[in-house]
């Protein structure tokens, strides 16, 4: 494809580093265990899917002499099976847990990596509460100690020890709104962000009272929303940024989340084809810089430091558009990037997955960088 | 019971040492004869004692074949052949037998010229050893004798190298040596037919690496030059005179007219004649685009691509050569090294392994100060790129090999079988196949059912078709004949062919039975209700009452006959012949019952 060497040869400038690998199924997950493995998992339904546990290639993860490290495959280090497509994938910190919801049905499925053989085994399932309208729970994972946060609704928000299966924490409310993300801040607070746009921290020691933004804030017109904290970094108090399917995207001050600090137009050329796909991150090893994606074939990274007021168009800091140029075969629908993550040590690696089972690891060039 | 053994030879799990035994209907193969890198001492030649103590090579082994050029696949075949004693035929393509003597030799030079050792291969022992090879083309079949044959398959991965089909009568093994499935530049991707053989060996690491593009690779290996002839620097390349280079040189090329650059790019002569040389035997073996570019012009009129002369490497400004030997042990390719090591702006890049005693195998180790003759030091301030570009299948890749031959059974070598559930689990599910992980020195006996042709005669076939066709043709059906076995021909006829082919007089089995039954009536009116009784109960079957008295069932005879000392009983002689047996045994019973008491 003539494009396709054009991309490539301009991605010389655009990356420093850049992998590029076809998994046998796609998967919407890419959960860090340390900094050097990924989890991935297939959400075909009607099918044997596959947990895989992958190991980066080493010069990735090497600090000196990466010259002489040659091998730029990923290895397959554990491997389970699964009869039903996984939806969300977490790996409990400090153990050798992973737990993973999906459907049909609403459960968690609690998995074991073996230590002396390659086999990611389920060791129990859980039902929780009865879902009918299709949806499944979302996950968090503390690491001050073992536990999962799930929820479908945030009536059903739980708190679970995986190991045990005892619940150490119930949300106890009626209210049933759609949730659409879930993140642990520490070892009491969490966050939550409704399909509706509504923004929560909650503090488990508590009774229901979270801090929270009104569910439908003007402008927020019947789209869905997802969020993600950013945990540290400037400013007294964790920051919220929150993405809507059609484009907008607000940034919100945990203490006053009914008024966001800023409310851009992001730089989608149509809203998102599938709304569950949509995330946002906050750059671990990068101040004010965060990446979506969920629109279509690529992954945008944004530097947020000069947003203010309401409204305004922004252009993405870098555009990742791989998984269409390197899109195997033709006929097929357009890849859709399924998930993302930042590499949690090298600041501007991120690893994005797409619908055609692509993985890509990069690493771009600031092009604001001096030559 | 027939049965299929294979044991991967050697003591450990380690890669780079392939060398396999195949036993298979009573033949023994041994495939590749690979030698391992990371040892100096008899630890690198696979452990042949496991053979040898069963007498002599040439005697146990009916052949060797070899997959590729690759020293960890021939690395150890002239000290097989020479100095442990085999004298049978090695097998191994025509691109292989042409280019194994060339790094067998190499490999020598170093090991003994530039370690010193002492027990090693001589260049004599080389080309005695080729002289046993017999070269094969693709998709051939090759009798190695009146039983056995083999079949090279188009495996990609390096020129020359193929995955060998090893059959005897109905059972096969497929062994895929090293394979890609992905083409690249200058190979095409690996391809097998759906010959379903009962095995299918393969390397395990496959299964467990998912591999990175090839574009990536590409744009690694464009971007390392490119930023170092922008900012002045010198790259040099050593490469061996095959493969990498060509596609290498193709891709710099590309790039280079793209961007418009002026860097000169220098490829040593003595590399473009061998390569020629050897492309232009060889042009079946590589893809389609090299062939048509071979055709319209000569491989190395590049345009930005010119023959180098050494005095070049003195040139200000910088320059991208591509030079022998691969390995920087000897040659040009050292001599320009030592010119531009000294330089951080420079770069080398190694685009393989290196062997142990090598200049390059100490500059990817890190090795940043070298001596060299004279106890001079050099010290290595360019930098040192180390690049993959081997072509090798991955998870992926294997699976569709699987599925392509359609094999019965999976077996993996270099693997640790406890490690691998997962592995086994997945291909075992996909395929529906059993899958095997031997340790090295451990042997997997597969068990077969061969199936043997039989050729049934068309009078037999005729007379079973007569009885009727069983309303599901596919149901398996049992008939009745004589199995002659001639000249390695099955054949089955009917007995009354089989007789007379064999000049043989039948024999007629007749079985009497004897039914004893109290009647105090007449032998012929015995008869008479014996015909009445059986002609209603049997409707099926033909009853017959002769004028003699005795009454037929099909062919079976009943007669009445008196006891010969009580008046009271009858007894009633039940004939039949061996054909009849079941019949007959079903009336003797049936009679035995007695008869029904009023005449119906």
């Amino acid at each position: 494809m003539e494009s396709a060497e054009d991309w490539l040869v301009e991605s010389l400038r655009l990356y420093q580093d850049f992998h590029a690998f076809d998994l046998s199924a796609a998967t919407r997950g890419l959960e860090w265990i340390g900094d050097k493995g990924v989890f991935v998992a297939g959400y075909e339904s009607l099918k044997k899917n596959e947990i895989l546990h992958l190991i980066l290639p080493p010069r990735l993860s090497v600090k000196e002499n990466q010259g002489l490290f040659p091998e730029r495959d990923f290895k397959v280090c554990h491997g389970g099976f699964s009869d039903r497509a996984v939806l969300e994938l977490k790996h409990v910190p400090d153990t050798r847990l992973l737990v993973t919801s999906g459907l049909p049905g609403c459960y968690l499925r609690v998995w074991r990596v073996a230590e002396d053989s390659d086999v990611i085994k389920a060791i129990s399932t859980i039902a929780v509460q009865d879902e009918a309208g299709g949806l499944w729970p979302r996950l968090a994972v503390f690491s001050s100690a073992p536990r999962v946060l799930h929820g479908a609704r945030l009536s059903s928000l739980q708190v679970l020890d995986p190991e045990s299966g005892e619940t150490t924490y119930s949300s106890g409310i009626s209210d049933s709104e759609e949730l659409s993300s879930l993140q642990v801040l520490d070892g009491d607070t969490f966050a939550f962000c409704c399909a509706s746009g509504r923004l929560g921290l909650v503090d488990t020691r508590q009774p229901w009272a979270p801090l929270e933004s009104p569910g439908q804030s003007p402008g927020s017109g019947g789209q869905r929303w997802c969020a993600e904290v950013r945990a540290g970094g400037s400013g007294p108090g964790p920051c919220f940024s929150s993405l809507g399917a059609d484009g907008q995207l607000r940034l919100l001050d945990a203490r006053d989340l009914c008024h966001p600090m800023s409310s851009v137009q992001c730089a989608v050329s149509m809203p998102s084809p599938s709304p569950e796909l949509l995330r946002v991150t906050w750059a671990p090893g990068l101040d004010n810089c965060l990446a979506i994606s969920g629109f279509d074939g690529t992954v945008q990274v944004y530097d947020v430091t000069s947003w203010e007021g309401v409204g305004s168009q922004v252009e993405p800091l870098f555009t990742h558009r791989g998984h269409i140029f390197l899109e195997e075969g033709e006929g097929h629908a357009a890849a859709l990037v399924t998930t993302h993550t930042w590499h949690p040590s090298k600041p501007r690696t991120l690893l994005s997955a797409a619908s055609d089972a692509s993985v890509h690891v990069w690493d771009w060039v600031d092009p604001r960088a001096a030559c | 019971m027939p049965e299929i053994r294979v044991t991967p030879l050697g003591a450990g799990q380690d890669v780079g040492r392939s060398c396999i035994l195949v036993s298979i209907a009573g033949k023994n193969v041994m495939l590749d004869c690979g030698m391992h890198m990371g040892f100096n001492d008899d630890r690198r030649f696979p452990d042949f004692s496991y053979i040898t103590q069963n007498g002599r090579l040439t005697d146990f082994l009916d052949c060797v074949i070899i997959s590729h050029f690759h020293l960890d696949h021939c690395g150890a075949l002239p000290y097989f052949s020479e100095m442990v004693g085999y004298d049978g035929p090695i097998y191994m393509t025509h691109p292989t037998q042409a280019i194994c003597p060339i790094l067998l030799e190499d490999y020598r030079k170093i090991a003994v010229d530039k370690k010193g050792e002492a027990n090693f291969f001589t260049s004599q022992m080389i080309k005695d050893c080729m002289k046993k090879v017999v070269a094969v083309h693709l998709h051939q079949t090759v009798q190695v004798d009146d039983e056995l044959e083999i079949k090279a398959y188009y495996a990609g991965h390096v020129l020359g190298a193929a995955m060998f089909q090893i059959k005897v009568g109905s059972e096969s093994v497929v062994y895929t040596g090293d394979y890609n499935m992905t083409p690249d530049r200058h190979l095409g991707a690996a391809w097998i037919d759906k010959c379903r053989p009962n095995l299918l060996i393969t390397e395990s690491t496959y299964a467990t690496t998912i591999r990175d593009s090839k574009r990536c690779r590409e744009r690694d290996f464009l971007k390392k030059v490119h930023e170092t002839v922008e900012r002045g620097g010198k790259v040099l390349i050593p490469v061996f005179a095959l493969g990498r280079a060509q596609e290498l040189c193709i891709l710099l090329e590309t790039f280079w007219e793209r961007m418009n650059l002026k860097v000169p790019i220098y490829f040593s002569t003595g590399l473009t004649e061998k390569a020629n040389h050897y492309y232009k035997l060889f042009i079946t073996w590589t893809n389609q685009k090299i062939r048509k570019t071979f055709v319209q012009r000569n491989m190395f009129e590049f345009k930005h691509i010119k023959a180098f002369d050494r005095a070049f490497a003195d040139n200000p400004g910088p320059m991208v050569v591509f030079a022998t030997p691969g390995m920087l042990h000897a040659g040009q390719s050292l001599q320009i090294f030592r010119k531009w090591a000294g330089n951080e702006k420079n770069m080398v890049i190694m685009p393989g392994y290196c062997v142990q005693g090598t200049v390059g195998h100490k500059i990817l180790s890190g090795q940043r100060k070298l001596e060299m003759e004279g106890r001079q030091v050099l010290e290595v301030k360019m930098q040192v790129e180390y690049m993959s570009f081997s072509a090798h299948a991955d998870a992926k890749g294997i699976m569709q090999l699987v599925g392509q031959a359609e094999p019965e059974s999976v077996l993996l070598v270099h693997g640790e079988a406890k490690k691998m559930e997962f592995l086994r689990q997945k291909i075992e599910q996909e395929f529906r196949v059993s899958c095997y992980m031997p340790a090295n020195g451990e042997t997997v006996t597969l068990p077969t059912s061969p199936s043997i042709p039989v050729g049934i005669s068309l009078g037999l076939l005729k007379r079973e078709m007569a009885q009727g066709l069983l309303s599901e043709a596919k149901k398996p059906r049992l008939l009745h004949g004589t199995l002659i076995m001639k000249d390695s021909n099955f054949r089955l006829v009917s007995s009354e062919q089989a007789l007379k082919e064999l000049g043989l007089a039948e024999h007629q089995l007749r079985f009497t039975c004897r039914v004893h039954l109290q009647d105090t009536r007449k032998e012929q009116e015995m008869a008479l209700r014996v015909y009445s009784h059986l002609k209603s109960t049997l409707k099926d079957h033909c009853v017959q009452h002769l004028p003699d008295g005795s009454v037929t069932v099909e062919s079976i005879l009943i007669q009445a006959a008196a006891h010969s000392e009580d008046p009271g009983t009858k007894v009633l002689l039940v004939s039949w012949t061996y054909q009849d047996e079941e019949l007959g045994s079903f009336l003797t019973a049936l009679l035995k019952k007695g008869l029904p008491q009023t005449p119906s």
